[in-house]
């Protein structure tokens, strides 16, 4: 039996299928006589043919192309570091062209109006005046923000791009149960999940003849461009993001990247003399458009929230004067308050002169007597929550905690209609019997843009998949299927927009960015030396852990203070140890750690990269869950090894890339950090003489870890003493992994950075320490005194601080944006705590 | 009573400042009882952006932008006002105050107060406000009584404190305290007002003080003020803008007379500081110092 004839045949049998009132719901693929639904009928041979195997390997193929991706998301709540991964369920949600043809245009209408209501409320506000909506429904919104809402601050087209949430109703109508302007999310998912499913499902995605979703982006891209104020020629338009600690971070780069604009954040951006500018090194690029993904309170620290740091001073002027256009405006955010829903039909009628064709799911607002009467005699029925907040903030009280905070403040508050919404089959993993098909409630997020004179939503759009009761926060999301009426139907109805591939993202090279992708590469080589180094000690770990005294056990304790020389020491037994040093993400020094910096760099420039390099990342983390579910000592040497591999794919993407100043950067922080990790363990494993058999372990387990054993072996005939290992790692500028080298990489990168000048501090530290190196004699370095090496002791240590010192120039030089913004009046003496020197962050 | 008002604002830092912004609420409002003959801001360093607006409630702001390096920003107002004791309608001050809650009021035009009968950043609905201005507001009262009675009470029962509060404290602290600056009374009042629906709007401005007896008046000793309006619904309200506001001084215990100079309202200190502003610098330090003098003219 096939997954979907099961699904159908249970769902004929209530009684046995277990949960759920599935007998009110609508169900998106069967129906109620038990066949197809139109949209799947098409589909049948292929779709019933998918069996319970077919559907465990696309769901493991779906996780895997999603973690390649590096597919994110934060959910609220968690803040920046619970960044989860995003969920994706194999059966898409398919609507068929009759169907999505009344859904169109009632959303076109529904965003028309909600521009129209956005005009008013911030100009004349006869809504007000006349009392078709209340007033206290829409000042008492924080979203309502007044310093826009001046005779000065006039937009007409204040709503670019909208979204809405949509669920079915107990009659099948698709109804909305919240809209959304304040700076909507979820286009960037939406064409991720495309481009997985496609993948993943190529014949039944071929097969179906669904809208495909490209051609949506070069619309969005062209309502972009022509959004800017007056006649522009090439207008300037930029992603303002929050940061990588956003919950949507990758929804925003992926749409930025996409789309060609280059993804910035507030302190990338300054106002001057009313216009905005990018802060490009050396000069000022003044930006047309801000597409923005921070919420209208935290873009403006002078006149808005003074503790933002994620906006631009000044911002609000320009947006008065007319001399940036922000999308969506700020202010638009007042469109999500769900007070407003019980009104939008009569403020049809009223600016638009036409009855209101999508409805909303019946909403009361308790400002109102009626309302609040209605509200409190179905407290348990309708969902309670505040205009300003999430669905279930009131989730957790009791029925009367519940009255009296709407009794205290009822303008405060909305009741909804809890929808019975539909369910679609969705694939429930359940661990290694392979999963089944059960059906789970959605709902639609669907998107609105401007493009020219009207409003064109998306077709097609971004499902969330609940838990049965329906409430709550989304347990994963379905790609959305449009199917076209016929072949000839032009993908998203846009025959006439010009392709996008003509156009790449213009690299950006903001301080910020600079400094990521020089932290990318500092981080990137950091995990990849002590990855090695963890590689080669457990070598010697596996031989002689357990035979204390011997020489191999006191090499082992060598390379284990060599280690916690970088990383601390947290364990006494060697594989605890190591399993931290790969695991502990929170252990400062560990690969975990770095892994972690590099990720975060590497996402404030995502919109820069190729989405290969979160490949990188798919490898690391199937290495350490792997190490974490094995606990087998062997492990801990594959899954090091793995994580390797991982990480060295990273060069094959750089490599890839323009030869720009962001990648000078790359590999400017690689080298430096070669060195220093060079530097550190050259110094903690032989500047001391432990005897002859003891040294001759440890310069092997050096060479190894530094990827130059089989080239001495070569030169060197086998014979490791200090003075060829010296000569190999330290002096010979032919051999890519020895400091000379290093040094000689960061110095050519450095020179080609456009502000270089030759005569830079950094420039000018580089080029010391190059000669510093070229004047070591390795007899003299080599030199015995006492049970050590003196001379190299101090060389090594004068150098990691050195090398600080040439990382703080390089910073100081070219990632400098200036002071931190500061509320007038407001300055603490209070200098920020300096971090230890050894494994430094930005 | 003509004045001639001037008000500076000094900020000193302890290294450059690069780049600053700012927003000042400092030009007095035209109204029926207030003309204002002259007005002048100087900027010192001299903003390379400047420029005049209106707002949400009809006050002037001024934004500015200095790109120049500075150690020392200077902000001066000087403006020649003329105020008269503002008349109120008998019949005004006489409705119940019940029938001035905008909320639930059927008079038209009570839609347009309706924003300063709620909640707002820095005027939270607080219980104990509520509780507190209930005695005052006795059912059927006339709201021009019931208002004064509320004034009398709090400049009876709170302490005019300097360092009882700072700029970030709240109603509640206010109340625990039992004292604070014209701010926090001006605060404390728009609370106990709106959280029984009234409309009330935060007044920023300036009171003309009077030298002790024998005394010469000394120039710079004044202050910025603050006081509170509330919303009386007229008898035949036309514009938008419907009935008059009772302006009233909780610290001063006093109805503002011609000795008030009104310079900008809103719902709270948040929407009408005299200056505020952004600056990049490395500073660790800054001072602030302001001097307001309201001289007599003629």
């Amino acid at each position: 039996m096939t997954v979907l004839r099961d699904y159908a045949t249970a769902l004929a049998q209530p009684a046995l299928a277990g949960d759920g009132p599935r007998g009110e719901r609508y169900d998106e693929v069967v129906a109620p006589d038990g066949s197809l639904r139109t949209p799947w009928k098409g589909l049948a041979e292929l779709a019933v043919g998918l069996t319970g195997a077919d559907l465990d390997r696309v769901d493991g193929d779906i996780s895997r192309f999603l973690d390649d991706d590096g597919v994110t998301y934060a959910r609220p709540g968690t803040g920046g570091s619970g960044s989860e991964a995003w969920h994706l369920d194999a059966v898409p949600l398919i609507v068929d062209a009759a169907t999505w043809a009344p859904l169109e245009v009632g959303l076109a209408q529904r965003t028309e109006l909600l521009n129209a209501v956005l005009v008013d409320l911030y100009g004349e506000q006869k809504l007000l005046a006349e009392g078709i909506v209340p007033a206290a429904a829409v000042l008492g919104h924080p979203g309502f923000v007044r310093i826009m809402a001046r005779a000065s601050a006039g937009d007409p087209r204040p709503l670019v791009f909208a979204a809405a949430d949509l669920g079915r109703d107990a009659a099948g109508e698709w109804r909305v149960l919240g809209d959304r302007a304040q700076a909507p999310s979820g286009i960037g998912y939406a064409m991720e999940n495309r481009r997985v499913i496609s993948r993943v499902l190529p014949e039944l995605y071929r097969e179906a003849g669904l809208h495909r979703m490209e051609p949506y982006f070069w619309a969005m891209r062209s309502a972009l461009l022509q959004s800017a104020n007056g006649d522009l020629a090439d207008p300037r338009v930029v992603v303002l993001s929050p940061g990588t600690h956003s919950e949507t971070a990758y929804d925003q780069a992926f749409v930025a990247s996409t789309l060609g604009f280059p993804l910035v954040q507030g302190s990338d951006l300054v106002v001057r003399d009313g216009w905005v500018y990018m802060r490009v090194p050396g000069r000022l690029e003044r930006v047309d458009v801000i597409l923005r993904r921070v919420d209208a309170a935290w873009s403006d620290p002078l006149e808005l929230r003074g503790e933002s740091q994620l906006g631009v001073p000044g911002l609000a002027e320009a947006v008065r004067r007319g001399r940036v256009r922000v999308v969506n405006g700020l202010g638009a955010g007042v469109l999500e308050n769900p007070a407003l829903l019980p009104y939008l039909p009569a403020a049809c009628e009223r600016l638009l002169g036409e009855p209101l064709r999508l409805e909303s799911a019946p909403t009361w607002w308790c400002g109102d007597r009626g309302g609040l009467e209605t509200v409190l005699d179905r407290v348990g029925e309708v969902t309670i929550r505040p205009i300003d907040g999430p669905a279930d903030a009131l989730a957790e009280l009791t029925r009367e905690q519940v009255i009296e905070r709407v009794l205290a403040a009822p303008h405060r508050y909305v009741g909804q209609e809890r929808l019975p919404l539909s369910q679609v089959p969705t694939w429930q993993r359940r661990g290694r019997r392979g999963g089944e098909m059960r059906p789970r409630p959605i709902t639609l997020r669907t998107f609105t843009l401007r493009y020219g004179s009207s409003y064109r939503p998306l077709v097609g759009g971004l499902a969330a998949v609940h838990e049965e009761t329906g409430v709550g926060r989304s347990i994963a999301s379905k790609d959305v299927w449009v199917l076209k009426s016929g072949p000839g139907d032009a993908d998203q109805g846009l025959a006439e927009v010009m392709s996008l591939t003509s156009v790449r993202s213009v690299a950006v090279t903001v301080p910020r960015i600079l400094e990521d992708m020089y932290w990318s590469g500092r981080y990137a080589e950091r995990a990849e030396d002590l990855l090695r180094l963890i590689i080669a000690t457990h070598t010697v770990a596996e031989d002689y852990k357990t035979r204390p005294g011997t020489t191999g056990a006191v090499s082992l304790g060598v390379l284990m203070a060599a280690i916690g020389r970088l990383a601390g020491h947290r364990f006494d037994d060697v594989d605890e140890e190591f399993r931290s040093l790969l695991l502990d993400a929170e252990r400062s020094g560990s690969v975990a750690h770095a892994l972690t910096g590099l990720w975060d760099a590497l996402a404030g420039v995502r919109d820069q990269l190729s989405s290969d390099i979160w490949r990188v990342f798919g490898a690391t983390d199937r290495a350490a869950e792997a190490l974490r579910t094995n606990p087998h000592s062997h492990q801990i040497a594959e899954s090091a090894g793995r994580a390797l591999t991982g990480i060295l794919s990273l060069q094959g993407v750089t490599a890839s890339m323009m030869r720009d100043p962001g990648w000078q950067m790359i590999g400017a922080g690689r080298s430096l950090e070669r060195a220093l990790q060079l530097c550190h363990l050259l110094r903690a494993t032989i500047t001391e003489r432990r005897g002859l058999d003891v040294d001759r372990t440890v310069l092997t387990c050096v060479l190894q870890s530094s990827e130059s054993a089989v080239t001495h072996r070569r030169r060197y005939r086998g014979y490791v003493r200090p003075a060829s290992v010296f000569e190999l790692l330290i002096l010979d500028i032919d051999n890519p992994r020895s400091l000379a080298f290093s040094l000689q990489e960061v110095r050519d990168r450095l020179a080609a950075m456009p502000s270089s000048t030759g005569s830079s501090r950094p420039e000018r530290l580089v080029a010391d320490l190059i000669e510093e190196v070229a004047a070591q004699d390795i007899a003299a370095l080599v030199a015995i005194g006492g049970v050590g090496r003196p001379n190299l002791e101090a060389f090594l240590d004068r150098f990691v601080v050195q090398l600080g010192r040439l990382s703080d120039a390089i910073a100081e030089v070219h990632f400098a944006s200036g002071p931190p913004p500061r509320l007038l009046g407001q300055l603490v003496g209070q200098l920020a705590a300096q971090v230890p020197l050894v494994q430094e962050g930005p | 009573m003509r004045y001639r008002v001037s008000h500076r604002t000094t900020y000193a830092y302890d290294e450059d400042v690069t780049d600053s912004y700012g927003i000042a609420y400092l030009r007095p409002r035209e109204l029926p009882w207030q003309r204002v003959d002259a007005y002048e801001l100087s900027i010192d360093p001299v903003p390379q952006d400047r420029s005049d607006d209106v707002d949400y409630y009809g006050n002037t702001t001024t934004y500015f932008q200095i790109t120049e390096a500075h150690t020392e920003l200077d902000i001066e107002s000087v403006s020649d006002v003329e105020v008269s004791v503002p008349v109120y309608d008998p019949d005004a001050l006489a409705v119940p105050w019940e029938r001035a809650r905008p909320l639930l009021t059927d008079v038209p035009g009570a839609w347009a107060v309706t924003d300063l009968a709620l909640p707002s950043p820095q005027v939270d609905q607080v219980v104990g406000a509520r509780e507190y201005a209930a005695s005052s507001l006795l059912r059927g009262r006339p709201i021009g009584d019931a208002v004064t009675d509320l004034m009398h009470r709090i400049h009876a029962e709170f302490e005019y404190d300097k360092t009882a509060t700072t700029v970030t404290s709240t109603v509640e602290d206010i109340l625990d305290k039992r004292a604070g600056v014209c701010q926090d009374f001006a605060h404390l009042t728009l609370a106990c007002l709106r959280s029984h629906g009234l409309a009330a709007r935060y007044v920023s401005g300036y009171l003309a003080t009077e030298p002790p007896p024998g005394k010469e008046r000394i120039v710079g000793a004044d202050a910025s003020h603050a006081w509170v309006a509330v919303w009386l619904p007229g008898p035949d309200p036309t514009g938008p803008d419907a009935g008059q506001w009772l302006a009233v001084d909780p610290t001063n215990d006093q109805w503002a007379g011609d000795r008030y100079v009104t310079v900008a309202w809103g719902r709270d200190y948040g929407d009408v500081p005299p200056v505020k502003g952004v600056i990049f610098t490395e500073a660790k330090r800054s001072t602030m110092t302001v001097a307001v003098d309201v001289a007599p003219v003629g």
